[in-house]
């Protein structure tokens, strides 16, 4: 699938074919995808378990529900579990001088092993290291979490897969998965094929261009081009918002399907 | 039980139910006659009319937003969980639709709750 309409196509499926296990090679391909994610300081905040939910006792399963995503938790055949790690600041002196040796950090850009070993990593990144507990320290790993996270799920909408983001009970995980406590709990990724549609009722309604995004200074809209409105429709980019005509048919015979409310 | 003072579809909670199964659900409460009967027993069952089956999920102090009760909707989805399962001569499909009956009135009236697949 194009680039462009992977993400048009991504939604977060709430209902999933829970009798349908993936394939654990798709897996890896999401999980490589989060990998060679963009990363400050080529650090890997991102940390992550994988559970295939038919091997969770159904204790932890049931402790581990929300009332919002329980359902979800459910459903879905494969849960990750996403972490920020505060310890990845640790070793980014290293990690920040093989950047200068291969070649991504140069001279002329001002990097050099001593800028690194000098400057950067006593001045910057050791108090980083040092005091993650401090909300920006901990917004600026979780944001790197975050885009690791977004490449894996436009990975599995690209396999085919269903994919939505939803909070967990940390205790029972941290229980029965034994994450390091300098792992802070993000969300867990439900992956799945989709017992739904892939449209889901359609691209959900967001704001326009022009109300989120500002060119210049804030205040001035950045102004959408119509032309490139269409061709993001062509390449089906932006896809039809919802609802589609027939999505509450669609959560009728779900309800019925797997004997939910309606 | 308290006999209900007022025919069920009277009741604002009712009400409430009916208008989100038509806006919300796409579904015409009155084209199946067993909502508002299991809704009558379920009522029987707890001794609670509509209304005051939605408020028990609710934590209410003056001068406070008032708030979904953990321990009042987790009471309420035991005693859903109990009324469908009570009767033992009908099969599993009509217990479920027994208890998502319960649900949904309880849902459309912003107690949110979740039964589980019940397949």
């Amino acid at each position: 699938m194009e680039y462009k309409e992977v993400v048009g196509r991504r939604r977060s499926i709430r209902y999933f074919q829970s009798w349908r296990s993936v394939e654990r090679e798709k897996i890896q391909i999401m999980l490589e995808a989060a990998r060679l994610a963009s990363c400050a300081v080529n650090a890997t905040f991102l940390k992550a378990i994988v559970v295939f939910r038919d091997d969770l006792d159904r204790e932890t399963l049931d402790a581990l529900k929300t009332p919002v995503s329980g359902l979800n938790i459910e459903l879905a055949p494969v849960h990750i579990y996403t972490f920020v790690d505060m310890g990845a600041y640790l070793g980014a002196q290293a990690r920040l001088k093989k950047l200068v040796d291969v070649g991504a950090l140069n001279a002329t850009h001002g990097w050099s092993h001593k800028f690194v070993d000098d400057f950067v990593w006593p001045n910057i990144l050791k108090p980083l290291a040092e005091g993650g507990n401090q909300p920006s320290v901990a917004a600026a790993a979780a944001s790197d979490a975050g885009i690791a996270i977004c490449q894996a799920m436009l990975a599995g909408v690209d396999e085919g897969l269903g994919v939505c983001l939803s909070a967990f009970v940390y205790e029972p995980i941290k229980k029965a998965l034994t994450p390091p406590d300098a792992w802070l709990p993000l969300w867990v990724l439900l992956v799945g094929y989709p017992a739904e549609s892939w449209e889901a009722g359609g691209q959900r309604p967001r704001p326009p261009l022009e109300e989120i995004f500002f060119e210049g200074k804030y205040g001035k809209p950045f102004k959408a081009d119509p032309k490139v409105t269409e061709q993001l429709k062509a390449a089906k980019m932006i896809q039809a918002q919802a609802p589609l005509p027939w999505r509450k048919d669609e959560i009728r015979a779900l309800a019925r399907m797997f004997g939910l409310p309606e | 039980m308290t006999p209900l003072e007022h025919p069920l579809e009277e009741y604002d909670s009712v009400k409430t139910w009916f208008k989100g199964l038509r806006e919300q659900s796409g579904v015409d409460p009155m084209s199946d006659p067993s909502r508002l009967r299991l809704l009558g027993e379920f009522c029987a069952f707890v001794n609670l009319d509509p209304d005051q089956v939605v408020t028990a999920c609710l934590l209410a102090k003056e001068g406070r937003q008032t708030k979904i009760s953990i321990k009042g909707r987790r009471g309420m989805a035991e005693k859903i969980a109990q009324f469908q399962s009570q009767l033992a001569d009908v099969d599993s499909a009509e217990r479920a639709r027994r208890g998502n009956t319960i649900r949904s009135f309880l849902i459309h009236n912003g107690i949110l709750l979740q039964s589980g697949i019940q397949i």
